[in-house]
């Protein structure tokens, strides 16, 4: 992916008239700046000199409006256009971030918190536009204005004081090489901070319930507090190095100033340069500290921005990990057949396989139920079908085609998922069925719906399916919340369809509807049930039991609790009486 | 402005560093109206005096250097005093707002969005911090200079300086012109980007749902549409800033020619003198400096209104579930017994839709009681109200006889225990999560409490066992794993009433049999109240609550239930692994 430099870079290529023009103008408009004090010296001289009447006075008076008129317009015009290219800029860079985002896996989302991400979206790109829009306006100005003294000066006066007592202005580019790193080191860790906070207000909010039941209020306060110390502490140290910067430069400026008064002093008291020549020197001199002030300001600006654009580099050199194959071709339609053949399968952060040795067949249009103890691998082999996390080449097959092998897109396209929390967004109960399917109609997400026994629900909500479900759903039960997944699902209508344990929050009456519902509906349809409560694997066409990542037995229902394994002592638990104790 | 003016309070720690930043600035500006002075001295007597003297400079250069560094010392120092302040402000604030939210009520929680809670925590303080720094330096500052020109001018020439205070009104109208359209315009520009970060933080989190439904170009789009809209508010919000600068820039330049000409003629005529006409210029120039550093901040101010406004609101919230004034002290009574009873309870989340209607039940002191019903039937909402995560509309609900109300809602959460279906994980290691962060609970009592509920074997298989870093919300455990650990929480923290909430239902039935035995060893005699829908998993309660659509239908024992013929022995029916459809 883009790396911001190069993005930033090519920004600036493709745009690069528009900042030429804008630059421009704000360069003329201070050269426009510059005839201000030539006229009014020029409007003094004449007075005093009694060379002013009634006429010239008003061409004085207009030119001086007018020079004040074009500085404005000419500077506006530039600053306003540099704003809005820095806006541009926001803008594309968000939009390349979330499009990054869209093409990363899970296993990237599972080692980063929201509240971190959201960071770099909102403050690292704002601080880049900054200095993009602001920034660069007055380092625009800086430099022309520190550049047009200089010549000034080395037109005035003896190039060899002038040279002298730039001595100090020198050290201007090693003070920023030197500090500018530190600053930037420094602004990096504040932000991280500012990450860290983010990221516990956001998990702390995301789980209020389990705070404000358990009393842990005062916990989270301490652990907020901290992060917000260590935001104080680091921030502190940015002004420390940067609030150097920003006095040293000027400082410099000021030195400057003693060499001249000093070697420039002796010179004309020894009368080796007139003394109108001296004091000009100092004049100009002393016009030199507000652009170094200024410069010391930008560099600031300049160095939190590259603090932030190597943040953002971080985050879109990520290269995503699942990704079509460089020869992959669209799955041709999908009849349903799944094989999976593995002989190890390890998370990318894992230290030892969490699936081994698994051999799966499901023929077309079976059902095939998944059933076995807590994290024996049931959602990681089920999350291997549509490349939720790549399997190794050649394991996992649908129709006889390497999921590898196959567009991204178009292996999605035939699976339809259930994921063991099914997130919801925060829009309304239609949308969230109406997701997985482009343009459906109402009629489409009332029949899913139905299939999920969710219809009647719905009907007793007021607003219906326009009912808004709040943050993840928090409005509704968790059995709604359940079949609303679940009806999501089902809109979409795919050749094979996965429920990863999703009916674990329904009643054994919508259980039961549902399960009918699907076989109708499915009938002739590949569908992979994972649960726990074998109610809802029992109609299975096969079904297999996984313990410590691998089938350690497979066959019907009837097989299975004649073979008197893991499965007959899960049964006997749920169906007889000495079952759960309590 | 009101709002801004609300969390001044948290200044006020804070006002002598805030007087020294005047001072420091006052030393700073001090030492840069001295360097000229001193160039001065050095021209006339050193250097073009009746003696000039080459020691005389050397002492005035020195004395120029000596000059610069304190002002160097100055106004670093400044700076650190200043962000000091400003950043301790913010601290205060941050930590005020975030306790505030968590102690708001569950109904606050429903209807705001995560992500925008935590912008006004960590954006909106951040912008508020500008009035406390860049602000108030500016204040100080400009406001300086602009008294001094001001008196300068009177000292000039008290008609003139008069005249030219015509210049303040003008300067006053154009402000109040553009303050309502700046705001209303920065306004604008933050309700989109916060928009933009609600659908970020949404999305982001569920991005898999995105890439399993193949919508990433539709997200795209959607996304496409915020970020386009911010960028047009922000596009706008900027113009008419710049605008605003640039027009008191304009009046300033043409209050000069103005000058010129109004003075040129006061000159000719002879009426003022030259020497106070080019005064003038000057000082009308300077005027105009401080003021348009003035108008740039002016900028700032607008957006930190819009600011504590958001953060005002929030804090604005009055929480409707809180400690009652004169609360009771549980445990003063003895030991807890553990004793629940709902009296005539009624509830609606939403005024006329009531979820509960009348619901009365009486849960002896450590007894095991089952819950079951159709989904959506009011279970979880029943719970929610034993732990006051809302208040009920009518009736009343006891432990131990005494009103849940009157008892303080730390005292409460100690006594009641919740575990639910979806886990709540932390950043942090296992152990951490186990005793969520608290420091007393040591890490064998961590370890025993894992091991009673059977999850130190998930643990202890993980690469640093217990020490083991989790990711965000726990991503690299299985659904039933993470369970576990919020079974191995809540026995370390050991409460007298513990309310299971499909808390087993992401687990296999063997693992589920070694978690109840578990928590029964750990608490003999605690009072359990158990949601579930696998019927296995409470046939054994004392007693057995059956629910539906709000109201309690049956109670009774397993066998009673059954007997009886009713809702429960239905579905009792139905959960048989053999029954069909
Ligand atoms: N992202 C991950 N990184 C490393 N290990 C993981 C990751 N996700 C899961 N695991 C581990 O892999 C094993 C299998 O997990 P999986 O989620 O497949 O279990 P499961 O059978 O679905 O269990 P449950 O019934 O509890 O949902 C577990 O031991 C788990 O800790
Ligand atoms: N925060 C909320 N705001 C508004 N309505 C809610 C809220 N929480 C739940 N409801 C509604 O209240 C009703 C009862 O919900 P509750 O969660 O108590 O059901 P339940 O019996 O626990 O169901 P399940 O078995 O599915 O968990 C449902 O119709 C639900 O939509
Ligand atoms: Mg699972
Ligand atoms: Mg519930």
């Amino acid at each position: 992916m883009d790396n911001p430099r190069q993005l930033l870079k090519r920004y600036f290529l493709r745009h690069r008239w528009s900042y030429a023009l804008s630059i421009l103008s704000i360069v003329a408009s201070e050269i426009v700046m510059v005839q201000f004090p030539h006229l009014l010296g020029a409007f003094t001289d004449a007075l005093q000199a009694g060379r002013v009447n009634g006429p010239a006075l008003l061409r004085y008076t207009l030119w001086l409006a007018a020079v004040g008129i074009g500085y404005v317009a000419l500077y506006g015009f530039g600053q306003m256009r540099n704003g809005t290219l820095g806006r541009k800029f926001e803008y594309e860079l968000r939009r390349t971030l979330f499009l990054h985002w869209e093409t990363l896996s899970t296993s990237y989302f599972r080692q980063r918190s929201v509240g971190d991400l959201l960071n770099h979206a909102l403050n690292d790109v704002r601080s880049v536009r900054d200095a993009l829009s602001g920034g660069l306006n007055i380092l625009t100005n800086a430099v022309f204005l520190l550049a047009s003294t200089l010549v000034m000066t080395f037109r005035t006066v003896s190039v060899r004081l002038t040279l002298v007592s730039m001595i100090p202005i020198v050290v201007v580019p090693f003070l920023v090489g030197w500090l500018g790193p530190r600053i930037r080191q420094a602004t990096r860790q504040a932000q991280e901070a500012l990450s860290d906070m983010a990221d516990l207000t956001e998990e702390s909010i995301t789980a209020i319930r389990l705070i404000k039941a358990t009393a842990n209020e005062a916990v989270e306060q301490r652990r907020f507090t901290d992060r917000v110390d260590a935001i104080v502490r680091r921030q502190m140290g940015v002004f420390r190095r940067s609030a150097l910067m920003q006095s040293l430069i000027p400082f410099m400026g000021s030195l400057a100033f003693v060499v001249a008064l000093t070697y420039g002093g002796y010179l004309t008291i020894t009368r080796q340069i007139p003394l109108g020549a001296f004091v000009a020197f100092t004049l100009y001199l002393a016009m030199l500290i507000t652009p170094l002030q200024e410069m010391g300001f930008v560099f600031n600006y300049f160095q939190r921005a590259s603090a932030s654009l190597q943040r953002l580099e971080v985050l879109l050199t990520e290269m995503p990990d699942i990704h079509d194959e460089r020869d992959a071709v669209a799955l041709p339609p999908v009849r349903g057949e799944v094989r999976i053949r593995l002989n190890a399968f390890t998370y990318p952060d894992g230290t030892r396989p969490a699936l081994h040795d698994v051999d799966i067949r499901v023929e077309a249009g079976k059902t095939l139920g998944i059933v076995g103890r807590t994290g024996s691998g049931k959602t990681t082999l089920v999350n291997l079908l549509p490349r939720i996390f790549d399997p190794p080449p050649g394991t996992v097959f649908i129709d006889g085609h390497d999921v590898r092998s196959v567009t991204l897109r178009s292996l999605r396209q035939a699976i339809s998922y259930v994921p063991q929390d099914g997130f919801l967004f925060s829009t309304t109960i239609g949308e969230n069925i109406g997701f997985s399917k482009e343009g459906a109609t109402e009629a489409e997400i009332l029949e899913a719906a139905r299939l999920a026994a969710f219809d009647e629900v719905i009907e007793t909500f007021p607003e219906g399916l326009d009912t808004v479900v709040g943050e993840r759903g928090v409005t509704l039960s968790g059995g709604q919340r359940q079949r609303a997944a679940i009806a999501r699902a089902l809109l979409k209508d795919a050749p094979i369809l996965i429920l990863d344990d999703s009916l674990s929050a329904v009643d054994m009456n919508t259980e039961k509807t549902i399960i009918a519902n699907l076989q109708r509906a499915r009938r002739g349809r590949t569908t992979i049930v994972i649960a726990h409560r074998l109610s809802a694997v029992r109609h299975a066409d096969h079904i297999v039991v996984l313990d410590r990542g691998t089938v350690v037995e497979a066959g019907t229902h009837e097989e299975l609790i004649r073979r008197g394994g893991l499965y007959a002592e899960i049964y006997r638990l749920q169906e007889t009486e000495q079952g759960v104790t309590a | 402005m009101n709002s801004l003016l609300r969390l001044l309070p948290y200044a006020r720690p804070y006002v002598w560093h805030f007087a020294g930043v005047i001072v420091l600035v006052l030393l700073y500006n001090g030492t840069s109206v001295l360097q000229p002075y001193l160039v001065k001295i050095a021209i006339d007597e050193d250097i073009t005096g009746p003696h000039p003297s080459v020691h005389g400079l050397f002492v005035i250069a020195g004395l120029y250097l000596g000059v610069s560094l304190v002002g160097l010392v100055a106004n670093y120092t400044q700076v650190q005093v200043l962000q000091y302040a400003g950043q301790s402000v913010i601290r205060k604030i941050r930590v005020a707002l975030f306790t505030h939210i968590e102690r708001q009520s569950m109904r606050f929680f429903d209807t705001n969005a995560v992500g925008r809670l935590v912008t006004n925590v960590s954006s909106d303080t951040e912008t508020v911090s500008q009035f406390f720094t860049n602000f108030f330096l500016s204040m100080v500052r400009d406001g300086l200079s602009l008294v001094l020109i001001i008196a300068a001018m009177y000292r000039l020439d008290v008609r003139i300086a008069t005249y030219s205070m015509v210049l303040l009104p003008i300067l006053f109208g154009i402000s109040l012109v553009f303050r309502r359209r700046l705001r209303e315009r920065y306004q604008a520009t933050r309700t989109r980007l916060s928009n933009i970060i609600a659908f970020l933080a949404e999305n982001l989190a569920g991005m898999r749902i995105i890439q399993i439904f193949h919508q990433e170009q539709r997200q795209a789009r959607a996304f496409g549409e915020l970020n386009d809209a911010h960028r047009q508010a922000s596009v706008r919000e900027y113009r008419l800033s710049v605008m605003f600068n640039r027009t008191f820039e304009l009046l300033g330049n043409v209050a000069v020619a103005a000058v010129v000409w109004v003075g040129g003629w006061a000159v000719l005529r002879h009426a003022i003198p030259f020497g106070t006409l080019y005064a003038f210029i000057t000082y009308i120039r300077q005027f105009f400096q401080p003021i348009n550093s003035i108008t740039q901040q002016w900028n700032t101010l607008q957006s930190t209104i819009v600011a504590a406004d958001r953060i005002g609101k929030v804090l604005a919230v009055e929480p409707d579930v809180r400690d009652p004034e004169d609360p009771v002290d549980l445990t003063a009574r003895g030991p807890i017994r553990g004793e629940v009873a709902f009296e005539h309870v009624s509830f609606a989340y939403i005024p006329g839709r009531t979820v509960l209607h009348d619901v009365s039940f009486r849960v002896p002191a450590g007894s095991f009681v089952g819950f079951v019903g159709a989904t959506g039937a009011g279970k979880s909402s029943l719970m929610s109200l034993l732990t006051r995560f809302y208040d009920p509309q009518e009736g009343q609900i006891t432990i131990d006889g005494v009103d849940i109300r009157r008892l303080r809602l730390e005292d409460l959460h100690r006594v009641i225990g919740l575990v639910q279906q979806e886990v709540h994980l932390f950043t942090g290691t296992v152990a951490d999560n186990i005793r969520l962060f608290r420091e007393e609970i040591s890490d064998e009592a961590v370890r025993a409490a894992a091991r009673a509920v059977g999850a130190d074997e998930v643990i202890e298989r993980l690469p640093e066992g217990y020490q083991t870093r989790l990711f965000a919300k726990g991503a690299n455990l299985s659904m039933g794993e993470r369970q576990l650990i919020a079974f191995a929480r809540i026995v370390a923290l050991n409460p007298r009433v513990l309310i299971l909430d499909e808390a087993t239902a992401n687990l296999d039935s063997k693992t589920e049999a070694l978690v109840q035995r578990g928590l029964e060893a750990v608490a003999k005699n605690r009072t359990t109240l158990v949601i579930a829908h696998r019927l296995s998993t409470i046939r054994h309660a004392d007693e057995i609550v059956v629910l539906d659509h709000g109201r309690i239908v049956e109670t009774g024992t397993h066998e009673a239930l059954l007997e009886r013929g009713g809702l429960y022995a239905q579905l009792h029916r139905k959960s048989s692994v053999e029954a069909v459809g």
